[in-house]
């Protein structure tokens, strides 16, 4: 018999984003991956049903939506419907691209059916691979490249006699261990107590914008309050744009360096990087928050089992400009290492929590940039497929919740890749550009002289 | 099962070893490649299982398996 679960704290993040935002396409995830090698494409799609069968998440349905908008999530045997091969290789690769670009704007609309899709596709240049499309609410990016690697090593065992892959876990089993852990009433009492006593003593957070304080002056204006600290988000239009930039090796190592030889970690200093950037833009404004996203995965079953793990945290710090640079990064991290201990919580239920102490009006927010940091590459980490080029591209769902979400990842060769996905209702690639600019000179002057002020940083960028 | 090797079967699914296979001296991030998040993940697992209250910085302060089983034999006698 069917077994229905209510969804994670995880999962409900991107429920309640389709909700307000009237659309599934803010849940959709695309990746395509691909290997210039010729490929066994029966035994490929043979690999991809039994991945299918392994990786339990790729087969979660969710029910209608009752009354007030919940829905409920079950795990069906098989995922129906065929996998399809797409011939994409008379094409450019950047109009092969273009194309699977378009795919990942497919929404999936309805009750009960599968929410992913995978396609096999020939690519140009000899690439040969697949397509994979998801709903967000069942797997996230870290889910997808264990996902993919399993499959790959499914491959190379049949084509090649490689070892079989090890057995993931159940993701029932760990989705069960999840909601269990959910309704310990003591530490829910315990996660509570530390994200209300964070408002008992610092009061109501205050909006920055990547714009400057213009924005809020707008939504002030708006909203005919005069100190509202909450600035109005975007809900009609969603469309996005990604701008990428890359850091050569030698400035990342130094920037891993730095965190090695300071014991800090490079979410920490990358949060740091943005909110001196947002301070300088707001006329110095000390009190920041911008969102972090974690994965919630640290044990080995919750690394293997797949599902959406990646849950996103205010990071709310007051730091003044007669602060330096070294101090102001342990400062983020004392905050983050509490967040971590405390992020078993629902982060809509700190937002709740400050709607009804504050008043705050209805889609309106107090951060206006989101991070990410993946310290895993993307990237195929088979030993049989280690000599063969790779062709992987992470493709946007067209449709953003956030006005900034950078994703920081390492590239192959040792450098780093911030992309910038931004909703260009109201910002344009030149504040990328600026926000790229910034970030950088602030992080390089810091580290090269941690005891300087971030009033002084900001002075000099 | 020892309390101990309790602790170390916690130990053991945040990590690749055994619980057998973890000594007294190893590291939490440097032997055995804790992150941030799993270290404090961890802590959370502890409280739960051990039914005890971690002061975060305490906690922080731990680096080795020795020193944190000390924290929690200590934590226990003050409960």
């Amino acid at each position: 018999m069917k077994e229905y679960y209510p969804l994670t704290a995880a999962q409900k993040m991107h429920h309640n984003w389709i909700r307000k935002y009237k659309t599934q396409q803010v849940s959709g995830v695309s990746v395509v991956a691909s290997l210039k090698a010729a490929i066994d494409f029966g035994l490929f799609k043979k690999c991809i049903q039994l991945e299918i069968e392994r990786y339990g998440c790729m087969r979660v349905r969710f029910t209608k939506p009752d009354e007030k908008g919940e829905v409920q999530q079950y795990i069906t045997k098989k995922l129906s419907g065929d996998i399809p091969i797409k011939d994409l290789s008379g094409m450019s690769m950047a109009e092969a691209d273009n194309l699977m670009q378009q795919w990942a704007y497919k929404t999936f609309d309805g009750d009960d059916i599968p929410m992913c899709e995978v396609v096999m596709v020939k690519l140009p240049e000899g690439y040969n691979g697949f397509f994979i499309h998801m709903d967000h609410r069942l797997i996230d990016s870290c889910g997808l490249v264990v996902m993919i690697n399993d499959l790959m090593q499914l491959y190379t065992h049949y084509r090649f006699q490689s070892e079989y892959p090890e057995d993931l876990a159940d993701f029932e089993e760990v989705l069960a261990k999840d909601l269990k852990k959910a309704n310990n009433e003591k530490r829910f009492a315990k996660d509570k107590k530390f994200w209300d006593d964070q408002l008992d003593a610092l009061g109501e957070p205050l909006y920055s914008d990547i714009q400057g304080p213009s924005v809020l002056e707008e939504s002030r204006k708006l909203h005919g309050n005069k100190k509202l600290r909450a600035a109005d988000i975007e809900l009609n239009n969603l469309f996005v744009e990604v701008k990428d930039y890359y850091l050569e090796p030698e400035p990342t190592k130094n920037l891993i360096t730095f965190c090695m030889n300071h014991q800090l970690s490079m979410t920490n200093l990358l949060l740091l990087g943005i909110r001196t950037y947002l301070s300088k833009v707001n006329n110095g404004q000390e009190d920041i928050t911008i969102q972090n996203f974690i994965s919630r995965r640290s044990t080995h079953d919750e690394w293997t089992s797949g599902g959406s793990r990646t849950i996103m945290f205010p990071c709310r710090t007051i730091i003044p400009a007669e602060m330096d640079f070294i101090t102001a990064a342990y400062e983020i991290q004392n905050m983050q290492n509490k967040i971590y201990m405390h992020s078993n919580y629902d982060p809509a239920l700190i937002e709740e929590e400050m709607r009804k102490r504050y008043n705050t009006p209805e889609n309106t927010t107090y951060e206006s940039c989101y991070l990410t940091y993946q310290p895993m590459p993307v990237k195929m980490e088979n030993p049989h497929l280690v000599d063969i080029p790779q062709h992987s591209k992470w493709f946007a769902n067209g449709a953003a919740t956030k006005k900034m979400y950078l994703t920081v990842s390492h590239t192959e060769n040792g450098g780093m890749n911030f992309s910038y996905h931004y909703q260009t209702a109201h910002l344009e690639e030149h504040d990328m550009e600026l926000l790229y600019y910034y970030m950088m000179r602030v992080l390089f002057k810091g580290i090269a002289e941690p005891d300087m002020t971030i009033g002084e940083i900001m002075a000099q960028v | 099962m020892t309390q101990e090797m309790q602790f170390k079967t916690i130990v053991a699914q945040f990590c690749d070893l055994s619980p057998e296979e973890i000594e007294d001296d190893m590291r939490f991030r440097e032997d055995l490649g804790f992150s941030s998040l799993g270290f404090m993940q961890f802590l959370g697992e502890l409280e739960d299982t051990f039914d005890v209250e971690l002061e975060e910085e305490d906690a922080l302060q731990v680096v080795t398996i020795a020193e944190a089983l000390e924290l929690l034999e200590k934590l226990q006698q003050e409960a």
